[in-house]
C-alpha cells in the first residue's frame, strides 16, 4: 500500500501524530506504512486509568475512501463493545466511516469509548462471536449498532 | 527625465479562494492538485457542498462514487453541490 495513491496522506498523518500526539496516544510501530501499531493509555479517573493497550491499523490502497481495519492486538480491554479477540464494535470503523477521519481521531474515539464505560464487562455474545470470527477481519462482520450509551 | 522601458517581465501568483487550507479527503493543499492529478489549476478545482465544505472535485467524486450514502465527509449532511461557486 505504501505505493498507493494516498500514501502521502498517510505519511502526513504519521508526521503529525508523531510531532504532536494526542494525550494517551503513541505510535509504537509504523515501519511499514500499511500497518501501524498504536499504544493507547487509559485516561485518568476512568476505569482504564493507566492501562496500556495496543491497537493495530491496517490500510488498504483505497484508504481513506475505505476505512482502515482497526483492532486490539495482545490483551484487549474488557469492555461491552470490545470482543476478546480484539474486534471493536464502533460504527465509525465500518458503516459510518468518513474519509475526513484520521488515525488520530479514531484513536481519540476509542479512548473516549473506554472513558465513558461504567462497568468492565465483555460483550454479551463474546464467546459466540469470537468462535465464529477466527481468522476473519472485523471489517467482514455485519455489525449492528444499537447502543450509543457506552 | 525620460525613461524608456525596453523590456519587462511580469510575475504573478494565483490561489484558490477556499477557507480551508487542505482537502479533507486527500489532505493536500487546494493550491496543489489531488493525488491523481499532476498539474494544479483549472483541471483540478475545489468544489463546495451546500454545507460549505470544500474538497477537490476529484476527491469528493471518488468518495460519492464509492459510497452508498451521499454524505459530506465533514458534517455528514446530505451532499449536494453548491451551484453558485465563488
Amino acid at each position: 500500500m505504501a505505493s498507493g495513491r494516498y500514501a502521502k496522506r498517510l505519511q502526513k498523518e504519521l508526521q503529525e501524530i508523531q510531532k504532536s500526539p494526542p494525550h494517551g496516544i503513541m505510535i509504537e510501530e509504523a515501519n511499514n506504512l500499511d500497518r501501524w501499531v498504536v499504544q493507547i493509555t487509559g485516561t485518568e479517573n476512568t476505569l482504564y486509568n493507566g492501562e496500556k493497550f495496543r491497537l493495530q491499523f491496517r490500510f488498504n490502497s483505497e484508504y481513506p475512501l475505505e476505512s482502515p481495519e482497526v483492532m486490539f492486538i495482545g490483551v484487549a480491554p474488557i469492555h461491552p463493545h470490545i470482543y476478546s479477540n480484539g474486534h471493536i464494535c464502533l460504527s465509525i470503523l465500518y458503516d459510518a466511516w468518513s474519509p475526513a477521519l484520521t488515525v488520530s481521531s479514531v484513536c481519540v474515539s476509542i479512548l473516549s469509548m473506554l472513558s465513558s464505560c461504567t462497568e468492565k464487562v465483555p460483550p454479551v455474545d463474546n464467546q459466540y462471536y469470537v468462535s465464529r470470527s477466527i481468522g476473519k477481519t472485523p471489517k467482514d462482520t455485519r455489525w449492528m449498532f444499537h447502543d450509543d450509551t457506552v | 527625465m525620460k525613461v524608456n522601458i525596453t523590456k519587462w517581465s511580469s510575475v504573478s501568483t494565483w490561489h484558490w479562494d477556499v477557507n480551508e487550507e487542505c482537502c479533507g479527503i486527500c489532505r493536500m493543499q487546494f493550491d496543489y492538485c489531488c493525488v491523481d492529478c499532476k498539474v494544479p489549476g483549472d483541471d483540478c478545482p475545489p468544489v463546495w457542498g451546500t454545507c460549505n465544505h470544500a474538497f477537490h472535485m476529484h476527491c469528493i467524486l471518488k468518495w460519492l462514487n464509492s459510497n452508498q450514502q451521499q454524505q459530506c465527509p465533514m458534517c455528514r449532511c446530505e451532499w449536494q453541490f453548491k451551484s453558485d461557486q465563488k
